[in-house]
């Protein structure tokens, strides 16, 4: 297999060796609406190429045309060496959504794909042991997809699309919806199928995914607006990014934010996180002496203060800032009186007490014991399948529990009666929007269903259509939405009321990085207001809002704390290597250390030990055994998705 | 004013404009509610007859005399019987009734004329195709009927039994079987139009998700079920006026009793069907379980009605197991009213049977409604 991607990698192209796909002044409309405008690019063969961009910028545009699916209103465009539609057979398209059959089973649904592309049945055999291996779904081959999770689906999928041996791939937001360590090992395969020669582009909206591309592009208003790898986009930031964690986080964030307002500041952007604050800035000395000044003025606590890379999402943010895509930040229209956090501080919101829920004798959930303060926001992660849906639904009333105590708002016994609920916002992972209505529609009804006085309705439905951007087009149906604004509107409708207490399960998903932004900009000011809020998510940059976590693996709370406690709380140390073999080095790597240590950031390696003082030396004595030479190699800080993934490893290394 | 004030500020008025609004953008919802009632009682009103008529009789007449002559003719005068095939001998027409080309048979022997001017009796040999066994009864009593007739006319004293039945058919003079059928299929079409359309709108919320939302707002049960009722019985109503319109115009139905009562009652009707409905959709999964489940529970609901096949010819045990039966209660009612014109007193068995069906299928589905997500 390995040998014939290889094989594929070396011929690739023919008239026009250097590059896989080539565009030029790309341009589509459809109707009125400029979807690109001059799109230039080219990806070589072996790369992975991410493309990132707010929702409606066009990346799935550029896909179709890419795939062939769609024709370019002007420019030129060639894959392979061809027009794109003659390349059809050589190439494979991974839709967001899964475009699998759920009824049939793995091997058909391979067999099937086979078929279309016309796979002799004699290789169909061989590839489809090897690929079934490769992506760990050969114990079970006639399982339907439909009983599969969502990273298997995906994975199902990817072989799919590689059954027929592609020379490109092409992934339009593959991993949405998918939790953290299947998406980390749906990105390891695609490293293992890039180093095998074959092309990847992906567009994705997680931008710790994006990270792991070789180059990056960042597409905006129909335009590239900037292109290059990593440290490319991060050097030409020209910021430092410094992280600020203080007791009085919310006293030290209201003076640097008066501080990041002035031009004068070198200060340039701040953004609050569960228990930091994120500064960005041209010079981090000035930057930190003025912090440190701004504080001791108002008499608050030192904060701590440490340097870092800006994150590719800082690259985005800033970026897009500067080309007016920020959406409009209006505060909440506040009837409720906040409540006295300081007196109330004891006062809990939801609490588990030893919460157990069993399907048959499957047990979903186990001894769940947890608190969440009024004004406290609680972040519940967990890979499919670990019980945080199954939880929430027991928190908030929808499912009984098999046993263990529980209270709501101060109530323990019957916690679906009305007056309850009606303190309660909910918004659950699946679509909880009317399709068959329009914008406005929902939102009345929403309003009208928590009955929020009359008087109130319109200031409260022109404060969701205002902040999704969605002012003038209220009377368009909700199914003609993107995804990422239907979830705008919903978590609109699920707060008009002012909950006490709010139920996030998966808010985010699919919603571009700025509009995410201001989602956590919103559910904080609701937070300060005294909203209890229970959050889950597969997006661990994101988890950083939160002010405590927990970790579910198998129905159990593996670990809990702040952001910060349970970062410092992983044993051993992050090292980046960067070798001339990456893929090499790789797979040498992970026959020495358990797999999931390791893993491809573009052309670095990201590594975890344990005791990196023993264990590293050896290593590096193997890799250059091997002849790997070993360029650089540097400690980083642990981010929540390594710790997250650690923590989900070592939990189930104890228990399998 | 003030309570207007309040109706329009409640969670129900919210749910129920939420319902309406949906329902407004549904045409599939709209044609089910119009296009197959219309057929379903076009179709069984006029394509569903038991009269028997233009039967295809094969005739071996071995007389070949005026009076054999006289005697086919009096058999097929009216018209229930047509003479299709006079075959050449008794086995051929044997074979012929066998293969169903023909339905009856008649052998009319050699001696037939002679014996009859002689004064004695003869016999003609009748042979009936017995597989649908009631079109064979039929065009038995309708054969011998007619030779008694033609015996009498040849012989006035010649008594056959000495008590004669002088039957009066009453409310249906003219023995019209529409006016049978079209009132049971009212209720038929009631019946499946009210528990599917029922059912779709409650699973649909289910299907796509917003279920959970929707139990997670402080609206109750009953007021997201009724929410749900309230446009369709006003919807099925118009069904029930639609289905009275046709009845009245184009099968000619008398409606002798009191028209605003049989609304009425027709109302309590459309609330068991939608009883149904909820009820199945807070039992299945998915829309396609929805649907199939309800054929399974409307086929026998229609089938032991007497809607279309008469109670009296069920067997006993069956016979009881219709009194369980929603539908039977109103296709009862619905004759009574449209036919016969009683008084309300007379059907108050069956409204009150109704009446107990609406409320226990509708207050199962409020219980049911909350607990189904488990």
């Amino acid at each position: 297999m390995v040998d014939s991607f290889l094989a594929h990698g070396t011929e690739a192209g023919g008239s026009a060796p250097s590059a896989t796909i080539r565009v030029q002044g790309l341009h589509k409309q459809y109707g009125a609406v400029k979807a690109l405008c001059g799109i230039d690019f080219s990806v070589s063969p072996g790369e992975i190429f991410g493309l990132i961009g707010p929702d409606g910028a066009g990346k799935t545009t550029t896909f179709q045309i890419l795939a062939g699916v769609m024709e370019a209103s002007s420019g030129e465009v060639s894959v392979l060496g061809q027009p794109p539609r003659e390349a059809r057979l050589n190439l494979g398209y991974l839709t967001q959504a899964f475009s699998l059959y759920a009824d049939l089973s793995i091997l058909e649904n391979l067999r099937y794909q086979a078929g279309l592309r016309k796979v002799p049945q004699a290789d169909f055999r061989d590839r489809a042991t090897e690929l079934l291996a490769r992506m760990g779904l050969s114990q079970f081959p006639n399982r339907l997809a439909r009983q599969l999770s969502g990273g298997m689906k995906q994975k199902l999928a990817l072989c799919c699309a590689l059954i027929a041996q592609p020379r490109l791939l092409l992934l339009d937001e593959p991993t949405t919806g998918v939790d953290p360590v299947s998406r980390r090992e749906f990105w390891d395969l695609l490293a293992g199928v890039a180093a095998d020669g074959v092309t990847v582009v992906a567009a994705t909206p997680y931008l710790d995914e994006a990270e792991r591309c070789n180059r990056i592009a960042l597409i905006y208003d129909g335009k590239i607006q900037q292109i290059g790898t990593l440290a490319e986009l991060q050097a030409d930031l020209a910021l430092h990014r410094i992280e600020v964690r203080a007791d009085a986080l919310g006293e030290t964030e209201a003076v640097l934010q008066g501080a990041v307002s002035r031009a004068s500041s070198a200060l340039v952007d701040l953004q609050s996180f569960g228990d930091r604050l994120d500064i960005l800035t041209p010079n981090v000395a000035q930057a930190k002496s003025e912090i440190l000044q701004l504080v001791d003025q108002q008499k608050l606590a030192i904060p701590r203060l440490e340097a870092n890379e800006p994150t590719l999402e800082n690259v985005f943010v800033s970026h897009l800032r500067q080309q007016g895509a920020d959406p409009i930040y209006r505060a909440f229209p506040f009837y409720r009186k906040p409540k006295a956090l300081s007196t109330e501080a004891a006062a809990v919101a939801i609490s588990a007490d030893r919460l157990q829920k069993c399907f048959g004798e499957f047990q979903a959930v186990k001894d769940v014991t947890l608190a969440v303060r009024y004004g406290e926001i609680y972040g519940l992660l967990g890979a499919n399948g670990a019980g945080k849906t199954t939880t929430i639904k027991m928190l908030c009333g929808l499912l009984p529990a098999t046993q263990g105590g529980m209270s709501l708002a101060g109530e323990t016994q019957n916690l679906h009666r009305a007056e309850v609920r009606s303190r309660l916002g909910y918004m659950s992972q699946k679509f909880t929007l009317y399709d068959d209505l329009t914008i406005r529609q929902n939102l009345e009804f929403y309003c009208g269903v928590y009955s929020i006085p009359q008087k109130l309705h319109r200031e409260k439905i022109d404060w969701v259509l205002e902040t999704c951007g969605l002012v003038g087009r209220e009377n368009q149906m909700t199914g003609s939405l993107p995804g990422g604004w239907k979830q705008r509107v919903a978590f609109g409708a699920s707060v008009m009321h002012e909950p006490d207490i709010l139920f996030l399960d998966e808010p985010t998903s699919g919603v571009d990085p700025l509009a995410r932004r201001q989602f956590w900009r919103l559910i904080r000011d609701f937070a300060r207001q005294g909203t209890a809020v229970l959050v889950t998510t597969h997006y661990l940059e994101e988890a950083e809002n939160c002010n405590r976590l927990a970790f579910m693996v198998a129905g159990e709370i593996v670990a809990e704390g702040s952001p910060t406690q349970i970062k410092a709380a992983q044993p051993g140390q992050l090292i980046e290597l960067v070798t001339a073999h990456t893929q090499r080095a790789s797979d040498l790597l992970r026959q020495q250390v358990e797999p999931w240590r390791v893993s491809i950031f573009g052309d670095r390696l990201h590594l975890v030990l344990d005791c990196p003082e023993q264990e590293l030396g050896p290593l590096i004595q193997s890799l250059q055994g091997a002849q790997i030479e070993i360029r650089a190699q540097r400690p980083l800080p642990f981010t929540l998705e390594d710790a997250f993934i650690g923590t989900v490893q070592r939990a189930e290394e104890v228990s399998p | 004013m003030n309570f207007i004030r309040r109706l329009f500020e409640s969670r129900f008025w919210a749910l129920t404009l939420k319902e309406i609004r949906q329902i407004l953008k549904n045409r599939q919802l709209i044609f089910l509610l119009i296009f197959p009632p219309t057929v379903q009682l076009l179709i069984f009103g006029l394509a569903l007859s038991p009269n028997v008529d233009h039967l295809s009789l094969g005739i071996v007449d071995y007389a070949r005399s005026s009076e054999s002559r006289e005697f086919v003719s009096a058999l097929v005068e009216n018209d229930v019987f047509d003479v299709a095939a006079y075959p050449k001998n008794q086995a051929e027409l044997g074979q012929a009734v066998r293969n169903g080309q023909l339905i009856a048979g008649l052998v009319i022997p050699p001696s037939f004329d002679r014996d009859l001017n002689q004064g004695d009796s003869t016999d003609v040999q009748v042979l009936i195709d017995g597989v649908d066994a009631n079109t064979a009864g039929i065009a038995r009593g309708y054969i011998q009927q007619t030779i008694n007739q033609y015996t009498r006319q040849l012989n006035p004293q010649f008594k056959t039994a000495l008590i004669e039945t002088q039957t009066r058919f009453l409310y249906n003079p003219g023995l019209s079987s529409s006016w049978f059928f079209v009132p049971g299929v009212i209720g038929l079409v009631l019946t499946l139009t009210g528990s599917l359309v029922s059912s779709v709108t409650v699973i649909r919320e289910k299907d796509i998700g917003t279920l959970e939302q929707l139990l997670m707002t402080p609206a109750a049960g009953w007021e997201i079920l009724l929410a749900k009722v309230v446009p369709l019985f006003i919807l099925l109503m118009g069904d029930v006026l639609l289905a009275s319109a046709m009845g009245r115009f184009v099968f000619q139905l008398p409606f002798r009793g009191n028209f605003f009562l049989f609304l009425a009652l027709s109302g309590l009707y459309v609330f068991v069907s939608i009883g149904i409905g909820i009820l199945l959709a807070t039992l299945a999964r998915t829309q396609q379980q929805v649907v199939l489940t309800s054929f399974f529970f409307n086929v026998p609901i229609i089938q032991l009605s007497g809607a279309i096949a008469p109670i009296e010819s069920m067997p006993k045990f069956f016979q009881i197991l219709s009194w369980l039966d929603p539908l039977r209660h109103y296709v009862a009612i619905a004759r009574s009213l449209i036919l016969k014109g009683v008084a309300v007193e007379a059907l108050l068995p069956n409204i009150l049977t109704l009446l107990m069906f609406a409320v226990v299928l509708l207050s199962i589905s409020v219980r049911r409604f909350r607990s189904q997500l488990n």
